[in-house]
């Protein structure tokens, strides 16, 4: 699917940092109009069939985009989309500066293991339910809820940390309390086996759900349900 | 004085920004720019927040000049229509572009060499004072920026008015 429109940032990407690559795109880190900036590049996948390749690839470069847009409207901070390139499935993003993954942060907040830091990882639950609260409440399902797709920024100097959402790929609008539930599940599982002996922590987060969000009794039943389900699970009823 | 950049991914290729105050013969100029005889977008610098919000422009108008998925007829009017939240091509003219009484405008080229003998052909066409982008900070009209690109009031809590207004170029199309 090569254009004469796909050279110029197959050239860019080539001198471009590679930071990651992921099972569906590789992330690029670069300048871009004199800024720092990240590029998504969604690869294809040679195996598909080319007109689904093609339709599904498209829909996952657009749904990104969207979503990013809607939570940034309801004031969720999320990196901002500089360019979209749809013939070769690039998105420019915002570099989000002077920042670390949760899941890096509560990992060495972990290995620290002072009461400072416990305080901090209080803030941080806090922050997780209050943001994914306003999320849901804004009808967005983001898909891939893990502490990798959260970045804590930290401006240097000021105490404000910011919770930054990032990788809207699998998100999609729902106003379902099931599709919610599923999104809060798939945090839970991958919180849990990232980070054990975080239960505690992790219910932290949902009570703040549960106080910020007005939807919430009906999405965290539905939870409970989910939960029932899944591998290892009896549906014996 | 006039802002350069090379578009990282057209490195043969610079936008050029030059800014006008008490600018006299706007409808002229606006006139040239329907003809064709000025080789630039002329903008309306009160919309504008920014000159990186131009080069947002710029760039998606060169990518989609080269591949032919323009929307509108010309490299420049392309420019002035990706500053716009909307898909309306008209309404974007309107708002961007500049109107017979205007006393500022933001002169936009894309060119492929050195600038200066550019800068002194528009300069000379412009009656008008040019003074530096700096000076854009003073004409932006974030009131009515604000109004016409629908900023929520949450939004201005996780970003600057710049980041709204390109996040919005940026994703009209599909939104």
């Amino acid at each position: 699917m090569t254009s004469a429109g796909n050279l110029p940032i197959m050239e860019l990407l080539s001198k471009a940092e590679l930071l990651k690559q992921g099972a569906e795109a590789r992330i690029y880190k670069t300048l871009f109009l004199g800024r720092p900036t990240i590029v998504k590049e969604r690869f294809q996948k040679r195996y598909r069939l080319p007109l689904l390749e093609e339709k599904l690839t498209h829909r996952r470069t657009v749904q990104e985009v969207r979503s990013i847009l809607r939570c940034r409207r309801a004031g969720i901070s999320a990196p901002v989309v500089y360019f979209v390139d749809y013939t070769s499935h690039c998105i420019f993003l915002e570099e989000i500066q002077d920042s670390s993954t949760v899941r890096d942060h509560i990992a060495s907040t972990r290995w620290s293991a002072s009461s400072v830091s416990d305080v901090s990882l209080e803030c941080l639950a806090q922050m997780m339910g209050s943001t994914l609260a306003k999320m849901h409440d804004e009808d967005v399902i983001h898909g891939d809820l893990t502490t990798s797709n959260m970045l804590l920024r930290r401006p240097a100097g000021h105490g404000e940390c910011e919770l930054v959402l990032i990788d809207f790929g699998l998100s999609s609008i729902s106003a379902l309390p099931e599709d919610k539930g599923v999104d809060l599940y798939v945090l839970e599982k991958a919180f849990l086996s990232t980070h054990p002996n975080t239960e505690a922590l992790f219910q932290k987060i949902l009570k703040t759900y549960a106080a910020s969000s007005k939807k919430s009794a009906a999405v965290l039943k539905k939870l409970d349900e989910v939960r029932l389900r899944g591998r290892k699970r009896s549906m014996v009823g | 004085m006039h802002l350069s950049h090379e578009l990282e991914l057209f490195p043969n290729l610079n936008v050029t920004q030059i800014l006008f105050k008490d600018v006299k013969n706007a409808a002229e100029l606006r006139q040239n720019a329907v003809e064709g005889t000025i080789t630039g977008a002329l903008i309306n610098p009160t919309m504008l927040v920014s000159p990186f919000q131009v080069l947002v422009a710029a760039n998606k108008a060169v990518h989609l000049n080269k591949t032919g998925k323009m929307k509108t007829r010309s490299l420049f009017s392309e420019i002035i229509f990706n500053l716009s939240p909307t898909n309306n091509i008209s309404e974007a003219f309107k708002r961007f572009g500049i109107s017979d009484g205007d006393d500022s405008v933001l002169v936009v080229l894309v060119h492929n060499k050195e600038e200066s003998q550019l800068v002194t052909d528009i300069t000379a066409k412009v009656d008008g004072q040019q003074v530096p982008l700096d000076d854009l900070s003073s004409l932006s009209d974030h009131a009515k920026i604000k109004k016409l690109y629908k900023i929520t009031p949450q939004e201005e809590k996780c970003g600057t008015l710049l980041d709204a207004v390109v996040c919005r170029m940026a994703t009209k199309d599909v939104m």
